[in-house]
């Protein structure tokens, strides 16, 4: 027999180890026992995968071997810290514990002989996500273990080795029997199609399971309640799995678990259905793909190290030009943050914006921003600032005073993402967009937004609109949504041209041959190494929005960022890309600022959650149950007022208010309210008992505010728009809490996307795009901007790389 | 009183965390808490005397100077999680800092179980006798069904499970205070026992 034994400490010297090497070479004739340190397992933390060498290493081990013996020593009367880290990766993403026979034994120095780390360690390995078959009884205890070895680390005592065989004897045995339970049952299906429901993330989830005698055959899901994103992968790959080995033992997948776990469950249960236990079927090995840990290699012209929009354009772009790409994403799916998008496109095109009239108010927009004392606009800027006075004199002098068609130009839009970013931060730096950067941004963003059509982006031409923060309307929506649409043609077209995407493979760190960058190395979804050997690297992995730590960092614009700050990114968004350019020497620029969207749901980072109504009818209070700014405040000074006051806060609305919600339905809001996300009562006073205020202090806030609509004038904030009164019950509040949005700081490039280093020169092969890059945006990005950014210089990156390797 | 409050996991989404902080706001008027994340400190080996890492003694020195420590465990795998435990052997290994030092348990899960055997296992580990804390005796507080537990600004809704915690507060303020008075009045002071760490390698 072969069995497996865990050194269940890191320390160098241990007598738990000398008794294992011990029992290694005593029972050699009887058995081959392998003995496997611990020492490089890192600390158990379940945001992090299983994908430690070592601990791979064990469990491969574990699995081949017929059964495990493992010494611990007792700490505190239980067993080490590092035994119990190791024995959490295995009952995480890893079962290998699971059925297998088991021994315990132990050695302390004092009397004790490791007997309650003993028990403790029979009650872990009885948890449900070990589920090891430990052996009862027999329990070996080596107290004062210091005095039982000889000088050639031999027991000195004659009793010990005897009780020590007789243990080992038995476990042989115990092994055999308990393997023999690990044997698969006998079964057949009774054959046809099943219909079950099992519990979504959004609900309930029809499946249909169809079955043969000995075969699962098909999996059909009614996805119709799902929201679109990282469920539309779940539903595919998991059935994928599940067929392919024919087993319920498949990974579910990192941030969709819920989800993946319905569709398993709701396989399960059809599987009952046709007179089968699933019991089974989850004992099964995992589907052989899923246990390929290989080592990959590759090689192509670019690799792309990000599958979001910016990603997807560039290998677009190389494939175009005939070249060869990889996309290397480090989620499940493609789409980062561009599938996440609840916005159009800003490009200046001005023959399509001249179908649509101008709308009261537009003129004085421009006049507005064209009356800025040309001091205080830097030098680059001040030619394109003349020309577009020039620009706006001949429109205002054809129209006069009559009605005229939608001005626009992409000087007018350089101008507004200029001024849009100009910001000043806490330490008195000022920063604002870089002029090359952002003339190629507004003068190609057309160009991105044609491209993306030729691709397969078809747009609504009937709308023009400015997504919130845009400052004009110049828009380009398309017909399918927003994010989805980007994405979908993309990728579809980046598998018609035969480009590769691998997913679930972070990349770790670059391929450097003759001290050039020569490709990436990334690590695969089963923890392989993924080796790609290219021409050039595409950096479009975009912000650091989800990275908590280097957020605070970097951070000199707010006041404060908060440890539990959340963020209306994905979560893919942690700052890879910049660290890798870090990593070659890549300079930075304009880190410290980052765009917050103040309105986001506390604990999910969520936009649309709660009621989200117009700036007219909601009003806004603070913990205390107090207004403190004008609603109809823009991102940053709304978000500015509400970090000042603590952070959370409340929109206030009554049922007719509500009716003006887009976001929402009545299901949702019942189901909110039953969780607890948004609150609803039958009076004010009952409200803020419900959000912790003093409800005398809200009824005078929500008194007041009722008086200023009848007035049609807001002396304490000066809100100047209004609509509804809050006054017909029931009366909700939904708290919000500012997130983090987007960051506009990263490497430095130049306009053709090289990656640059802190001296300015570029850095050979290196090319970035997107969210992973600063300089444009400076201290604020405009809505709608991000869009024209990520296509535009994402193009820029495909192209670049593809002129210079040639 | 002055507390440290433990959060006993490494994990970026907690409801041990939410119910620490939502105790810290709570009990605001009774008594500081102060929360320590133990996610930073390094994993525990038998570091040299003179080489102990400053986090370690970072955390030694906050629990001295605390009146008492309040440590919310989640369970894994009938357990605490490794992580606390590694934290707990290096208050054991260089500091002791938790002798005496009267210690509430609590706890949350998902499930219904509200985390019942870790906190089982934690009174068994605190109580050896390189920790020798004063844990509070009869005091199970287990949370369970935490993820519907708190509501968005992080109150604790169970109107049951609030009650049995502002008890328990409240017994263990007064049991901190009974301990400081026990101590004072104790005849013999056990700090120099050797542990077997000390004279011999386990």
């Amino acid at each position: 027999m072969k069995f497996t034994a865990i050194i269940g400490t890191t320390s160098p010297k241990s007598y738990n180890r000398t008794l294992l090497q011990f029992m290694q070479a005593h029972f050699s004739d009887k058995a081959q026992i392998e003995l496997l340190e611990i020492n490089e397992v890192p600390m158990f933390n379940q945001d992090t995968p299983s994908n430690s060498p070592q601990l791979l290493e064990i469990n491969d081990k574990i699995i081949a071997s017929d059964g495990v013996i493992i010494a611990t020593p007792e700490y505190n009367h239980s067993i080490p810290s590092s035994l119990k880290s190791l024995l959490e990766w295995l009952s995480f993403e890893r079962h290998p514990l699971d059925g297998k026979p088991v021994m315990i034994l132990g050695a302390s120095i004092d009397a004790q002989g490791s007997s309650r780390a003993q028990l403790h360690l029979r009650q872990i390995l009885d948890a449900p996500g070990v589920n090891a078959h430990v052996m009862p009884g027999y329990e070996f205890l080596l107290g004062n273990a210091h005095k039982a070895f000889d000088d050639k680390d031999q027991l000195n005592s004659e009793g010990t080795i005897d009780f020590l065989e007789i243990c080992f004897l038995r476990f042989m045995r115990f092994a055999k029997i308990s393997n023999q339970l690990n044997e698969e049952e006998d079964f057949s299906f009774k054959p046809g199609t099943y219909e079950v429901s099992s519990l979504g993330h959004g609900g309930a989830l029809p499946l249909k399971v169809s079955f043969s005698k000995k075969k699962i055959e098909s999996i059909n899901i009614d996805t119709s309640g799902e929201t679109e994103g990282l469920a539309d992968v779940v539903f595919v790959r998991i059935p994928d799995k599940i067929i392919e080995g024919q087993t319920l033992n498949v990974d579910v997948l990192s941030g969709a678990s819920e989800t993946s776990n319905a569709v398993i469950d709701g396989v399960a249960k059809a599987v009952k259905l046709a007179g089968v236990n699933p019991d089974i079927l989850k004992r099964r090995p995992k589907p052989a793909s899923s246990l390929n840990r290989g080592d990959e290699e590759y090689t192509c012209d670019v690799v792309v190290i990000g599958g979001g929009g910016a990603g997807l354009s560039a290998a677009a772009t190389v494939l175009q030009e005939g070249k060869s790409a990889i996309i290397l994403e480090k989620y499940p799916a493609v789409g980062g943050n561009t599938i996440r998008t609840g916005g159009p496109i800003n490009a200046a095109d001005p023959e399509w914006q001249r179908s649509f009239q101008e709308n009261p108010g537009e003129r004085h927009t421009i006049e507005a921003l064209l009356n800025t004392d040309e001091n205080d606009i830097h030098q680059e800027y001040l030619a394109d600032f003349k020309a577009l006075k020039n620009e706006f004199a001949t429109y205002q002098k054809h129209f006069g005073n009559d009605k005229g068609y939608l001005f626009d130009s992409p000087l007018l839009h350089r101008m507004q993402t200029y001024f849009g970013g100009k910001r000043t931060d806490l330490k008195g730096n000022n920063i604002y967009g870089q002029y090359d950067l952002v003339k190629i941004l507004t003068d190609r963003a057309l160009e991105s937004v044609k491209w993306l059509e030729e691709i397969g982006v078809e747009y609504n031409k009937d709308i023009v609109f400015a997504p919130v923060g845009a400052l004009w309307r110049r828009g380009h929506k398309p017909v399918k949504k927003y994010g989805t649409a980007f994405i979908l043609a993309l990728s579809k077209y980046i598998a018609d041209m035969s480009g590769t995407i691998i997913t679930d493979s972070p990349a770790k760190e670059f391929l450097i041959e003759d001290g050039e960058i020569k490709g990436v190395i990334a690590t695969g979804v089963n923890g392989q190494t993924i080796t790609i050997h290219a021409k050039a690297v595409v950096l479009a992995s975009g912000g650091f929005g989800a990275n908590t730590k280097m957020l605070k960092q970097y951070n000199t614009y707010w006041s404060n960022i908060a440890d539990d700050v959340k963020t209306t990114n994905s979560y893919a968004m942690t700052g890879d890309g910049i660290l890798l350019g870090q990593s070659v020497g890549a300079g930075l620029t304009g880190m410290g600022f980052t765009q917050m969207m103040p309105v986001a749901d506390p604990n999910t980072g969520e936009l649309f959650s709660g009621l989200q109504v117009p700036p007219e009818n909601f009003v806004i209070v603070n913990k205390q149950g107090k207004r403190f700014i004008n609603e109809f405040a823009g991102r940053d000074v709304l978000t500015k007022a509400v970090l000042a006051e603590g952070g959370l806060f409340y929109l206030i609305a009554d049922d007719e208010i509500k009716k003006t919600a887009a976001n929402t339905s009545q299901e949702k809001i019942d189901r909110q309210v039953e969780e607890g996300t948004l609150f609803r009562a039958d009076t004010l006073e009952q409200l803020a008992v419900k959000v912790g205020m003093d409800p005398e202090v809200l009824v005078d806030t929500i008194n007041k505010y009722n008086s200023y609509v009848e007035a049609g004038e807001d002396p304490e904030f000066h809100k100047d728009t209004f609509s509804l009164k809050v006054e017909k019950a029931p009366f909700y509040a939904t708290p919000r809490q500012p997130a983090v949005h987007h960051t506009m700081g990263g490497l430095k490039i130049d306009t053709a996307t090289r990656v640059l280093d802190e001296n300015n020169q570029p850095i050979k092969n290196l090319y970035a795009a997107g969210e992973v890059a600063g300089g444009i945006h400076a201290g604020n990005r405009l809505g709608g901007n991000a869009l024209a950014d990520i296509f535009t210089f994402g193009r820029i990156a495909g192209k670049t790389a593809i002129e210079e390797m040639n | 009183m002055n507390y440290l409050a433990i959060v006993g996991t490494n994990s970026e989404v907690s409801t041990n965390r939410m119910l620490l902080q939502f105790m810290q706001e709570h009990f605001k008027a009774a008594a500081q808490l102060e929360l320590y994340e133990i996610k930073d400190l390094p994993a525990f080996y038998e570091a040299e005397d003179d080489q102990v890492p400053q986090e370690v003694e970072a955390l030694s020195a906050k629990i001295l100077q605390a009146d008492g420590v309040i440590i919310a465990t989640p369970e894994y795998d009938h357990a605490i999680p490794a992580v606390l435990k590694s934290a707990l052997e290096w208050i054991s290994y260089t500091s002791q800092a938790l002798t005496d030092k009267p210690v509430l348990i609590v706890g949350a899960s998902h499930g219904a179980l509200g985390s019942s055997r870790a906190q089982a296992h934690l009174r068994q580990i605190l109580d050896s006798p390189e920790l020798a804390a004063r844990i509070m005796p009869s005091s199970e507080f287990l949370l369970g069904k935490s993820q519907a537990a708190f509501n968005a600004s992080g109150t604790l809704i169970y109107e049951d499970k609030l009650a049995e915690l502002d008890e328990i507060f409240r017994e263990f303020v007064l049991f901190t205070e009974i301990i400081t008075k026990l101590l004072s009045e104790k005849a013999v002071i056990k700090k120099d026992k050797k542990f077997a760490w000390q004279t011999q390698k386990a």
